[in-house]
């Protein structure tokens, strides 16, 4: 067996339980929300891990992918494929319009500025009435072409399964390009990128765009999926739970957003099984939350920093290398 | 090739360059020499583009070079060493040196999401010149090991290797020998002989002296902003200006 071969073997193992999970579970929108927020957290990885910048705003990004897909459906009869498609164009467009003048600012100005846009979106999806204005917007129609309509949750798992692959292909291929390296650089070294050729505003508008269209995507699938748009469904909080699945995963790698985005939605299924027990005031599920997502970042930023990925990954290589060495010298041992 | 007319730049009031005039002829080897703080980086960072003139113009190939940003005089064929390391963390050697081939390539992010043929082609082109200009400063053997691992002086050719890739046709280099060991600044100034033999333009900043003056056709001397010499290295070694501001105890030294 080829080395390509061998290294593509965890990945279809991984795939397989993927397709199969959803196949003995009963409810599946857990599963469908944990997928696709892996999708957002991949795209943000790609900004905050290899573009070296920050996103507190990612929700922002969801929220107009489903109100994309809400008001072209609801008010303006668009036919939902279309609405869909529409979804992450609307969002990577908003986010390169914003991009313009939020990206000339650097660390935390920029944290500032894409939380700005989170807030905004935020009221006017609460306030305006065409965007649901409080109330939501409800009466989406399924998914489908023409009288083809497909429903259920299946469907919906296998399609975010589905456009997760497809994300982290085409990253995969971004990063390693000659795209990919401008981007690495200018998280490395602006000037030095810039007098390499890297049109560093450019290239940061155009990964900042990408993370947007995931993000977009993601809100319109989820529109479909629930199906209803209201400020309360797509709530502020979500981009704190991006970056903390980023972080905790492992920033600047592809499969610790996958992880990141896994271990944080079983942690707060946990803590949601503990918050429902009879008797608990219905505050104290959200007051957990927030609670475990300052213990664990606190802890992940003191004892790795690099997120669970890439630490955990070096020690099975190191593993590995050290296995490798006592076998070699084993056999010169033997042959001396 | 490159000529500079009056330029100026200010920090806080205090002139980093105050006026100055320099004419870089094709294939020209130009060393510029002068005390610590005397403005030759910043005179560096105006012909790339770090930062702007207050006054005056640079032409490079006929075109007026203030206006266009960064990346695209890169695009024009200058390249820089800067005279810190900057490296482009978490990337390998051979990763930061295929960054230097960015000048001269063109595929964007699309193309290489769906892997397109001329992509490919282009990514095998990269990684050849890449590969040609670490082995052209000796580091072959580095090239899969993350850059910022290395010690200072091969820190230093990989910026080297980086600038080389993009086949500058202007190459700027920032004290290039600096922190380097002896047998180090042997290798480096070969390279610097070689590539001017080839053809390539080169201004190079060097507070080794001696080393300029083997290398270079045409010396500028820069003091407090200002040129105060610029001539062939015998003129500037005689100009007594030089010797009282600069060179003094440095060419007594060289020529002891
Ligand atoms: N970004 C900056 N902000 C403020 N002052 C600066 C800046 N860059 C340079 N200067 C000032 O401009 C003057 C020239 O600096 P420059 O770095 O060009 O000198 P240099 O000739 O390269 O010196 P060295 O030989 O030490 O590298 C110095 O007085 C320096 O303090
Ligand atoms: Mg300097």
């Amino acid at each position: 067996m080829n080395p390509s071969m061998k290294r593509a073997i965890p990945t279809a193992v991984v795939a397989l339980i993927a397709i199969l999970i959803p196949l003995f579970l009963n409810d599946k929108t857990v599963y469908v929300q944990t997928v696709l927020s892996a999708v957002v957290v991949v795209g943000l990885s790609l900004f905050m891990g290899y573009a070296g910048q920050a996103s507190l705003g990612q929700g922002a990004f969801v929220a107009v992918g489903a109100l994309t897909v809400a008001v072209s459906t609801v008010s303006f009869n668009v036919p939902p494929l279309i609405a869909l498609i529409a979804a992450p164009v609307t969002s990577a467009g908003l986010a390169y319009v914003l991009g313009l003048p939020l990206l000339r600012l650097r660390g935390h100005y920029l944290a500032f500025g894409t939380l700005a846009v989170l807030l905004l979106v935020g009221a006017l999806m609460g306030g305006v009435p065409i965007l649901g204005g409080g109330a939501g917007i409800v009466g989406i129609p399924s998914l489908g072409i023409g009288s083809l309509v497909v429903t259920g949750q299946l469907f919906f798992a296998y399609l975010a399964l589905a456009v997760l692959a497809v994300t982290m292909v085409v990253s995969r291929n971004v990063i390693s390009s000659r795209f990919g390296r401008g981007v690495r650089a200018v998280a490395g070294s602006e000037s030095a990128a810039a007098s390499s050729g890297v049109p560093v505003l450019r290239t940061k508008l155009a990964v900042f765009a990408l993370a947007g269209g995931c993000a977009g995507l993601v809100g319109g699938i989820t529109a479909f999926f629930i199906p209803y748009v209201s400020a309360e469904s797509f709530p502020p909080s979500m981009s704190f739970t991006y970056v903390i699945m980023a972080v905790i995963g492992g920033l600047g790698t592809l499969w610790g957003g996958v992880v990141g985005a896994v271990v944080v939605s079983v942690l707060v299924q946990a803590l949601n099984t503990i918050s429902n027990i009879p008797g608990t005031p219905p505050i104290v599920g959200l007051i957990l939350q927030y609670a475990a997502y300052a213990i664990i970042l606190i802890l992940f930023l003191l004892y790795m920093p690099r997120g669970l990925w890439p630490t955990v990954g070096d020690a099975v290589k190191r593993r590995l290398a050290k296995r490798v060495k006592r076998s070699q010298t084993d056999y010169s041992d033997q042959h001396a | 090739m490159l000529s500079i007319t009056a330029l100026s730049r200010s920090y806080g009031g205090v002139f980093a360059v105050r006026d100055v005039s320099l004419v870089v002829g094709q294939g020209e080897l130009r060393g510029i020499i002068g005390p610590n703080g005397a403005g030759k980086s910043t005179l560096m960072n105006l012909i790339s583009g770090q930062t702007q003139p207050l006054r005056g113009s640079i032409h490079f190939d006929g075109a007026r070079l203030e206006r266009i940003p960064t990346h695209r005089r890169a695009r024009l064929g200058i390249a820089i060493v800067f005279q810190g390391a900057r490296l482009f963390r978490g990337m390998t050697v051979l990763e930061n040196v295929m960054v230097g081939a960015t000048s001269i390539t063109q595929s964007g992010a699309f193309a290489a999401a769906l892997r397109l043929p001329a992509q490919r082609r282009e990514e095998h082109h990269i990684r050849e010149r890449a590969v040609a200009a670490l082995a052209r400063v000796g580091l072959s053997d580095w090239a899969d090991r993350p850059a910022d691992s290395l010690p200072l002086g091969q820190q230093r050719r990989v910026q080297v290797a980086r600038a080389l890739a993009g086949a500058p046709k202007l190459l700027l280099l920032d004290e290039p020998a600096s922190g380097l060991r002896a047998a180090e600044r042997r290798d480096l100034s070969d390279l610097i002989a070689q590539l001017h033999g080839e053809g390539m333009t080169i201004v190079l900043i060097e507070h080794d002296v001696a080393m300029v003056m083997k290398l270079a056709t045409r010396i500028a001397v820069l003091d407090l902003g200002q040129v105060i010499a610029d001539g062939t290295p015998e003129e500037v070694r005689s100009n007594q200006r030089v010797i009282d501001a600069y060179l003094g105890t440095e060419v007594s030294r060289a020529h002891s």
